[in-house]
């Protein structure tokens, strides 16, 4: 890897230490690293080659059924195939499991990767595995600075931010499993909203003053607080201050209460009925309206978690119910972008942790099994109508283009004009690739 | 899982690749300088002595090229050079040998690739013509012998000098000297890899010249040469000397005052000023029980005139049973177990066995007895969880070192490790000791894991090295252990850890501590005591561990004598000598309150509890016993993440969402607007709006208010009139929101 020579050129360890000096208790390191970070990836030519702008990453956290969505088997046995029969999709040849009417009605515009693996058959290790891209840390000595690998959106958010204050990764309705910034600070953590905005009295959490509040009140607040405020701040850098963090914060907080911007993208009912009916009035489906407004006012990352994918027992009565409306709203958000004009610059992804068991167990379910699952793409200039790689014939094994984890987030940050080689530190000093195999899924990349 | 144990080596290739990566990046090629001087004349050269430390010198072994697990494009090299055998073998004969050509030793593989004349990722290591060029041809051209015959071996490796005191921006030598065991010495200064540990105070180059930063200082630089290891101490005095016996005119409260002066009067730094009652009031609250004192418990404090009074709070404080979750929420976090791993009763055992040692005051050496030596059932004793945790001997030899020696032994499980003397054999000698820990019952079933397991003490069960396949007898460190054949070893291994000539068992607790409390280890990392990152006031660890020693290893004599020295006393304001101070606590330094404690300070201030599923009404927020209760607040202001193994990573800074948080949440709203609340309570009681506003600070701020302050806020009330509880609501709104309520000053 010639990568990690040009990488680390005059930087050592302590240069590291150096940038942040100070930050190591107090939290200016990340503010510092961000700071060369955001220099560097100005000048990053691949920055400029950047195919979107925005991700918006699906999880369906318990890990969904290859079979059931993506991969079907038909000439498998029974027991294996199960009780789906497969569909024909927009695109020829290209056959998607009998519940995904819609998803396959826009197939073109897909990319299904069929052949991802790895070795983390629990839920914790596959999610820490998918969503950082870096293998499960050993069970070592908790202690001191233990650090583990930044999440997909932790690190979009501090490579590419957000305009008007908006904080740049939001988590709906809650941070996905191992979904963190870690080493990166808290400045890179997602922005949780936990209520559901299918409610007619939905508001994106604490970005607004209180209701009950009067605008007049919140204006007398700001203008006591100033006035009782007399904590000495020690401007000096070396001091390393941390009440600078708070006030920097506090005036970000500030921008994003009185942006009409800001509150526009949080504003969910400024849409119209239309469109609202037409992503499902569920929760599901107003979290991913949300996440479109969020992408469209500049916010590069949006994580919404759908939880209960882990179908250990009935996994066809269960996914009967929950597949129709989950794919519609999919199918939605993706015309949508496409209608918008934003969907050429908008990744979506849509996965779990890891597929499921080929045979159908006992109680009519299926357990986990990462040695196969399907990954859906699309918008951010992936070329659609196409499948990248197989699993055998009984749905076993990826056995064609194998990929791994590594793979797929490198795809996700190429993507977003983010080199996936690059060197991070962590606060120790000690230099942590991005990603350990950074090379993407070439047919994604158009 | 077969493929766990190449996992694991893999990572502990990863992490020791990322760290010779910077050992190695900065060093730049320079061929010239040789150790073995007479290569082009035709001496013997020796792979040892003379091949392995070109390698090296250029980086060809380090984490981030050859010497990485599966090497770099199907050639590997051991990590730094620290396998010889390996090291030839993968030279002279993997690839069919094709990388040396003995018939035309220049057109060898090896050659045309460090120097670039076959395309190469590393780039030119190594000039055509230079002496370590002649040095490898000369090598080949003699057959690439593996040894010479009476070869000598590398014995030590010194540095002429290691004590360094420089003015800004000036410069010294480095000098390196390795003697051999026929007596024979040679200068390897430009073979020799070097690192400062602060590059902003002095950076070091590849020739071994330091070079001082502007800025006063001190720091530690490590010389590396074949696996020899040596520290230079380098310090950069303040040039403005401070005024003739500044120091000896300060009053000292105990031993660290006189430790820490010492040292800020070596460097020419004159410590803040003392901090005020309330200031120490506030500090003592948050860091000793991790709440805020009451308007009531402050306004005591600061109006009592006994000289003794700072004593008689401390002593007061550790009784509290504050005390017990605060500190019992710290361990946890470096004990709790990932629960979806190892289920959540196990965990919930764990944890009350935690709080329980803290509410018993137990020793710390009757802590780390009873946990090490943990016997039964995970659902009786809550202890015994760490091996369920930590199933084999060198996953649980990692966890105690690291915590209770502070010795980090991770690297030494794969290979030798890069800074330090342990070796794999240390380390699985050491592991040994946890060879015969027997389990029964129901093991790890994730996500669940809900089964009961028994730990026991087991007839058999034996640590091998992992390469040589010898069974390892249980040994420590250094020194020697009795142990019988029919003992737990794990006994043997506890007596030899709290013994006094033990000096790692103390050394990390009292730094931990220290570190809790002073906001920087004296070592840092905390649990990282090695040569190469050597204390910032190697007299002041020795003295605090003595004492703690002395004391039988009583954590509360420990709290309470750092908290009354002078030094923890100090403002964090800074003077024009010691703004840059970050290592010798001449001033307080600040930082933002940990999430449980300033979620337990909101509610001091509120008058309100938050609730938490799982425990009982009114609970605090370090009583929250696995981070998979739900709170929002707590993710906001920084937790570990439940899903990590182990989870214990915290965020310590600041983020806009905490600032909307405080701002906007509905809950914390809620909550200053609740009728049960304190705005309500003062609103609807007989005080005057003096009185409401000097309870508000001593509450919130724990201070009284300045005249300024009074007036101002008491207009507020005033002009409120009946609408007072409005006012006073947005009074809490705007200190809850100040920097003052949020940094701990």
């Amino acid at each position: 890897m010639a990568k990690s020579w040009t990488n680390c050129e005059g930087l050592t360890r302590r240069d590291g230490l150096k940038l942040g000096l100070g930050g190591l208790i107090a939290g200016g390191l990340s503010g510092a690293l961000s700071a060369r970070a955001r220099a560097s990836s100005a000048a990053d030519p691949k920055h400029r080659t950047a195919q979107a702008d925005a991700c918006i990453l699906v999880w369906q956290d318990g890990g969904p059924s290859h079979y059931e969505t993506f991969d079907p088997k038909p000439d498998a046995p029974v027991e294996i195939r199960g009780a789906y029969q497969p569909i024909a999709t927009q695109t020829p040849g290209v056959q998607f499991a009998q519940p995904m009417k819609k998803l396959a009605a826009i197939s073109n515009d897909l990319a299904i990767v069929r052949s991802i693996r790895h070795d983390q058959g629990n839920h914790g290790a596959g999610n820490h595995y998918m969503m950082t891209g870096a293998p499960p840390r050993i069970p070592v000595g908790c202690g001191a600075f233990v650090s583990f690998h930044p999440s997909l959106g932790s690190v979009v958010a501090k490579e590419i931010g957000a305009p008007h204050g908006i904080p740049a990764y939001f988590s709906l309705p809650r941070m996905s499993r191992s979904g963190g910034p870690n080493f990166l600070g808290s400045k890179y953590a997602p922005f949780v909203v936990p209520d559901s905005p299918n409610s007619s009295s939905f508001r994106v959490r604490d970005v607004t003053i209180p209701s009950g509040l009067t605008g007049d009140r919140f204006t007398s607040r700001q203008q006591i607080r100033k006035h009782i405020d007399t904590m000495l701040r020690f401007n000096d850098a070396s001091v390393a201050d941390p009440t600078l963090a708070v006030d920097e914060f506090y005036g970000q907080g500030m921008q994003i209460i009185s942006s009409k911007e800001a509150q526009a993208a949080f504003d969910i009912h400024q849409e119209s009925d239309e469109v609202r009916d037409a992503y499902g009035r569920n929760t599901f489906g107003q979290q991913a309206l949300l996440a479109r407004r969020l992408v469209g006012a500049g916010v590069p990352f949006v994580t919404l978690y759908h939880g209960g994918w882990d179908h250990h027992t009935n996994i066809f009565k269960s996914l009967d119910d929950k597949l129709p409306p989950f794919e519609a709203t999919i199918a939605a958000l993706i015309s949508d972008l496409k209608q918008q004009g934003m969907l050429e610059r908008t990744l979506v992804v849509v996965l779990g942790e890891f597929g499921r068991t080929p045979k159908i167990n006992k109680d009519g379910g299926r357990d986990h099994w990462s040695n196969a699952m399907s990954v859906m793409f699309a918008g951010g200039q992936t070329p659609g109508g196409q499948v990248v790689g197989a699993t055998d014939r009984q749905g076993y094994a990826a056995i064609e283009r194998v990929l791994s984890p590594e793979n797929f987030v490198s795809t996700i940050y190429q993507k977003l004009g983010i080199d996936p080689g690059q060197m991070m530190y962590t606060p120790e000093g000690r230099p942590t690739h991005l990603v350990s195999d950074a090379t993407p899924i070439d047919e994604l990349m158009g | 899982m077969p493929d766990r144990l190449d996992t694991r080596l893999s990572h502990c290739r990863v992490v020791m690749s990322a760290l010779m990566l910077v050992a190695f990046c900065s060093v730049v090629s320079h061929g010239e300088d040789l150790p073995h001087q007479n290569a082009a004349a035709g001496d013997a050269i020796s792979f040892e002595l003379d091949v392995q430390p070109i390698l090296a010198a250029q980086g060809c072994n380090a984490g981030a090229c050859h010497g990485k697990q599966r090497g770099q494009n199907g050639f590997q090299l051991s990590l730094l050079g620290f396998d010889s055998d390996f090291d030839h073998d993968a030279i002279a004969r993997q690839a069919r040998g094709r990388r040396l050509s003995i018939a035309s030793p220049e057109s060898s593989l090896l050659l045309q690739k460090a120097t670039a004349e076959l395309p190469h990722g590393g780039g030119r290591k190594i000039e055509v013509g230079s002496d370590a060029y002649h040095t490898l041809l000369a090598w080949i051209r003699q057959g690439a012998p593996r040894r010479l015959a009476d070869e000598p071996v590398l014995e030590s490796v010194e540095l002429k000098q290691t004590e360094f005191a420089l003015t800004p921006s000036g410069t010294a030598e480095l000098s390196t000297v390795a003697t051999y065991s026929d007596a024979t010495t040679r200068d390897v200064t430009k073979m020799t890899s070097y690192l400062s540990n602060d590059a902003a105070i002095v950076q070091v180059d590849s020739t071994g010249r330091l070079k001082a930063g502007p800025v006063p200082g001190e720091t530690a630089v490590m010389a590396r040469y074949m696996n020899h290891i040596r520290v230079a101490n380098v310090s950069i005095p303040r040039t403005e000397a401070l005024p003739d016996g500044f120091y000896d005119d300060l009053p000292r409260a105990n031993f660290i005052d006189d430790l820490v002066y010492e040292k800020l009067s070596q460097l020419q730094i004159r410590v803040s000023e003392p901090a005020s009652d309330a200031i120490f009031l506030r500090r003592v609250y948050t860091d000793v029980i991790g709440r805020l004192p009451s308007a009531q418990e402050a306004q005591l404090f600061l109006d009592s005139q006994d000289s003794n009074k700072r004593e008689q709070l401390v002593d007061h404080l550790l009784e509290q049973p504050e005390y017990v979750d605060h500190w019992a929420n710290q361990w946890a976090d470096l004990l709790r177990p990932n629960p979806y791993r190892v289920g959540i009763k196990a965990v919930l055992n764990y944890d009350n066995w935690i709080r329980q040692q803290f509410r018993e005051n137990v020793s710390h050496d009757e802590f780390a007895r009873r946990l090490i030596t943990a016997k039964g059932s995970t659902w009786h004793n809550g202890a015994a969880t760490l091996f369920r945790d930590r199933r084999s001997p060198d996953e649980v030899a990692t966890l105690v070192s690291q915590l209770f020696l502070g010795v980090r032994l991770d690297c030494a499980k794969c290979h030798h490790h890069p800074f330090e003397k342990w070796s794999q054999h240390d380390f699985y000698s050491f592991a040994a000791f946890f060879g015969k820990v027997g389990r029964k019952g129901t093991g790890l079933s994730p996500p669940i894991s809900g089964g009961e397991e028994i730990v026991y003490v087991s007839t058999k069960g034996d640590v091998r090295h992992p390469v040589t396949e010898e069974v390892l007898p249980p040994a420590p460190l250094f020194g020697t252990i009795d142990l019988a054949e029919d003992d737990d070893p794990r006994e043997a291994l506890v007596d030899w850890m709290v013994s006094a000539d033990n000096p790692y068992f103390a050394a990390v607790q009292v730094n931990r501590v220290w570190a809790q409390l002073m906001g920087r280890g004296i070592v840092d990392p905390v649990d990282d005591l090695r040569s190469t990152n050597p204390p910032s006031n190697p007299a002041l660890l020795d003295a605090l561990a003595e004492h703690f020693q002395q004391s039988g290893y009583d954590q509360k004599q420990l709290i309470k004598t750092i908290v009354l020295s002078n030094v923890y006393a100090t403002r964090s304001t800074p003077n024009e000598s010691n703004a840059g101070d970050r290592l010798n606590y001449s001033r307080h330094y600040r930082h933002r309150l940990r999430a449980e404690v300033l979620a337990e300070a909101v509610a001091n201030a509120t008058e309100t509890s938050e609730s938490f599923s799982a425990l009982a009404p009114q609970s605090r927020s370090n009583q929250v016993w696995t981070h998979r209760i739900e709170s929002v607040f707590l993710d906001t202001f920084g937790r570990p993440d439940p899903n990590q193994d182990p989870p214990c990573e915290r965020i310590a800074d600041s983020s806009v969402t905490q600032t909307l948080h405080l701002m906007n949440s509905r809950e914390i709203d809620g909550r200053i607007r609740s009728d049960s609340g304190r705005a309500a309570r003062l609103a609807g009681s007989e005080l005057s709006a003096a009185e409401i506003v000097t309870e508000l600070y001593l509450a919130i701020f724990s201070r009284r208010p300045t005249a300024d302050e009074q007036r101002y806020c008491e207009s507020l009330i005033t002009a409120a009139g009946e609408q007072r509880r409005g006012a006073i609501e947005d009074l809490m709104w705007a200190m809850m929101n100040a920097p003052e309520f949020i940094i701990q000053n």
